[in-house]
């Protein structure tokens, strides 16, 4: 090829980069088939935002379009990354994971519909903190039923890339398309610094961030299906290939390779921490097992367990004494009746960043692990076991090692392996005893069918921690817990948590470190009366806005809903 | 965040509704939706949310200036996350084309 050649090829190029959500939305389907679904003149806007100050874009930040991609029956969702950096919060968040509830209701209706999300977002827009939490949970549950009718197909091409816990729903789907440029991870690197300093991660340092978060890196690490250049006629024959080679057979989507993800990790040596390149020399080009690969440390006989509160209840719900050590940071309760889990503070963890009871890359690996061992143990059994969640996590795992080896991609084997237990009729019930913080949660906690919590000192439940929300929403801490006062979804407070429609029990404790007999009682009881009401299946995680709580505070996600499946059927 | 209104007196009825921008870093999004079919209204009825307070003047200038040689009528919303009056007039601009022109560009 001559020079001359190329800069043809590049002069005749049209970027996607440069496209708002709506122009590449409407440059990836089929000329002509285009339709928007709850656009800008239906006036669906964040309500939160204007009460904080903060100008509300009239669709929210996310494009719905449904037409063809191919002639194939598709729906775009698009994520508007110049609108607070494509942030998901209450609205756009209901936007995506509803369309993706609707192309799978067609598809079991017999007509399949390809959905596309072009994924540019830094995560949960922190003014909505739990509420968009929420709403990234829901999505995940909805790729993982979508999934299984047509592909889910995630597309990150432009300058944002996608971060926070949107990037577990884009593991679960059936294929992740990127750019050079788009990045992937579950972390940003600014907040890794801010959370772990410089050393840790240099978010100035751009060969280091797109080494380890870059298109190109997680192509090689086969953590992404499909490199393209910038250009959408690549776009759209990239996706038109995934959109032909369709659904894939149940066990083969990567975050159902729980496989895969021990054999990567028992090739990680976590004290020296690996750089980007050396993963894909040690892991190969495809999500296989790789061959040579070591066999995993024995995990050291159970010791006493750590003083943490989340191990304290642990013990007290199953009423197991020593509960077993999966790993030292995962310790599991076993009864006739349920499988207790927690994920609780390991000071010796190999991983640097996870010695506080993070969720990090080990963790989702054994919570995982458990959790596909069990539902293959109750698959003959009469009645299957519960599986309580006992939540006290600081977060999720901020570290370099972290986001080279593709923690978004851990969390979602975690998180299929939640939902599939749920889907298979296991009573899965959550209870929150601390803190449950961000994609810690979502990881353990937010998929289950039932959510507890103590209402406690000390219990909190969030999108991140007070002074890092604060810094990123430019707030002082004073000012957040003030706004959080009137603004519901953005409250710190577990009894204001618990009038979103998320939690089916509330359990006042005085002191949740030492708590009574009869406290102990009560909430065991509690969880007994949870698990029963859990036993009647649930398809999905969509019955949540239908609860009491969602009536009153939920309404636009209800909303978006409706109206939504009102505009779908009309376009039939 | 400041929620401004105006009111401009105008003649040019918009043919269809128009929507353009995005509410990103020095830009904003315009909704033009023409008034019912058959309403008398001879006025822009422009409301202007904008991420940055005290700009009262300005966006008067801006705006009159604008309906003044470009008297086009209808509600107007304007979401603005800190444009500059030059990309405030030049979406103005572009939102009346599209309002004007021949067939539905969108």
């Amino acid at each position: 090829m001559t020079v001359t050649d190329d800069i043809g090829r590049l002069l005749a190029r049209h970027s996607v980069r440069e496209l708002t959500a709506r122009g590449r939305a409407l440059a990836l389907l089929d000329d002509g088939s285009a339709h928007e679904l709850l656009g800008p003149f239906d006036h669906l806007e964040s309500p939160w935002l204007e009460p904080q100050g903060v100008v509300p874009q009239a669709d929210d930040g996310v494009v719905v379009m449904r037409g063809s991609i191919g002639g194939h029956r598709a729906v775009v969702a698009a994520v508007e990354q110049g609108f607070q950096g494509g942030a998901i919060g209450e609205v756009s968040g209901a936007k995506i994971s509803e369309t993706l509830r609707l192309a799978a209701a067609d598809g079991s209706a017999g007509t399949p519909v390809t959905a596309v999300l072009l994924l540019e977002t830094g995560g949960v827009r922190l003014q909505e903190a739990n509420l968009g939490l929420a709403a990234v949970a829901e999505i995940c549950d909805a790729v993982l039923v979508a999934r299984t009718h047509a592909p889910v197909i995630a597309v990150i091409a432009g300058e944002v890339g996608s971060f926070g816990g949107v990037s577990i729903a884009a593991g679960l789907c059936t294929e992740v398309i990127m750019t050079r440029e788009g990045r992937l991870g579950l972390n940003g690197p600014a907040v890794i610094e801010q959370e772990a300093g410089r050393t840790e991660f240099d978010a100035s340092d751009r060969a280091l961030v797109w080494a380890v978060h870059g298109g190109t890196q997680r192509h090689a690490q086969a953590l992404a299906d499909r490199l393209i250049v910038d250009d959408i006629d690549e776009l759209r024959d990239a996706v038109a290939a995934a959109v032909t080679a369709g659904v894939k057979a149940v066990g083969s989507h990567r975050s159902e390779r729980v496989d895969v993800l021990a054999a990567r990790l028992a090739l990680l040596d976590p004290a020296t921490t690996p750089t980007p390149a050396q993963t894909r020399e040690l892991w190969g080009a495809h999500y296989e097992v790789p061959e040579a690969v070591p066999t995993p440390a024995p995990v050291p006989s159970a010791s006493p367990g750590p003083a943490s509160r989340g191990f304290t209840w642990l013990k007290l719900l199953s009423g197991v004494d020593t509960p077993d050590a999966v790993i030292a940071s995962v310790r599991m309760a076993v009864t006739d009746q349920a499988v207790y889990l927690a994920v609780v503070p390991d000071p010796a963890s190999p991983y640097h960043r996870a010695r506080h009871g993070e969720v990090g890359l080990a963790e989702c690996l054994a919570l995982a692990q458990t959790l596909r061992r069990i539902v293959a143990e109750d698959a003959a059994r009469p009645q299957r076991r519960a599986i309580v969640a006992v939540v006290d996590l600081p977060s999720q795992a901020y570290g370099r090692i972290e986001e080279t080896a593709g923690l978004h991609q851990a969390i979602a084997t975690t998180v299929d392996a939640y939902a599939a237990a749920r889907t298979a009729g296991h009573p899965v019930v959550t209870i929150v005893v601390g803190t449950a913080l961000s994609g810690g949660f979502l990881t353990h906690g937010l998929q289950a069918t039932r959510i507890l919590a103590l209402d406690a000192p000390g219990v909190e439940i969030h999108a991140m921690h007070k002074p890092a929300a604060a810094r990123i929403t430019r707030r002082t801490v004073d000012q957040l817990e003030q706004l959080g006062s009137r603004i519901a979804p953005l409250s710190y407070d577990v009894r204001t948590w618990a009038t979103l429609g998320l939690c089916d029990a509330l359990l006042p404790v005085a002191d949740a470190d030492h708590p009574t007999d009869a406290e102990t009682a009560t909430v065991t009881a509690a969880l007994q009366q949870q698990i029963e009401a859990a036993r009647t299946p649930v398809a999905d995680l969509s019955y949540r806005l239908d609860t009491p709580g969602a009536l009153h505070l939920r309404g636009a996600s209800r909303h978006v809903r409706d109206e939504l499946a009102r505009q779908w059927a009309a376009e039939r | 965040m400041q929620t401004l209104t105006f009111r401009f007196p105008a003649g040019t009825a918009p043919k269809r509704r128009v929507h353009l921008g995005v509410v990103a870093s020095g830009d904003l999004e315009i909704l033009l939706t023409p008034h019912p079919p058959g309403s008398d209204a001879d006025a822009a009825e422009v409301r202007v949310r904008t991420s940055v307070d005290g700009f009262d003047a300005v966006w008067r200038q801006v705006l009159e200036r604008f309906f003044e040689r470009s008297p086009m009528t209808g509600v107007w919303e304007l979401n603005d996350f800190g444009a500059t009056p030059g990309v405030v007039n030049l979406r103005l601009r572009q939102a009346v084309d599209l309002a004007l022109a021949e067939q539905d560009p969108q």
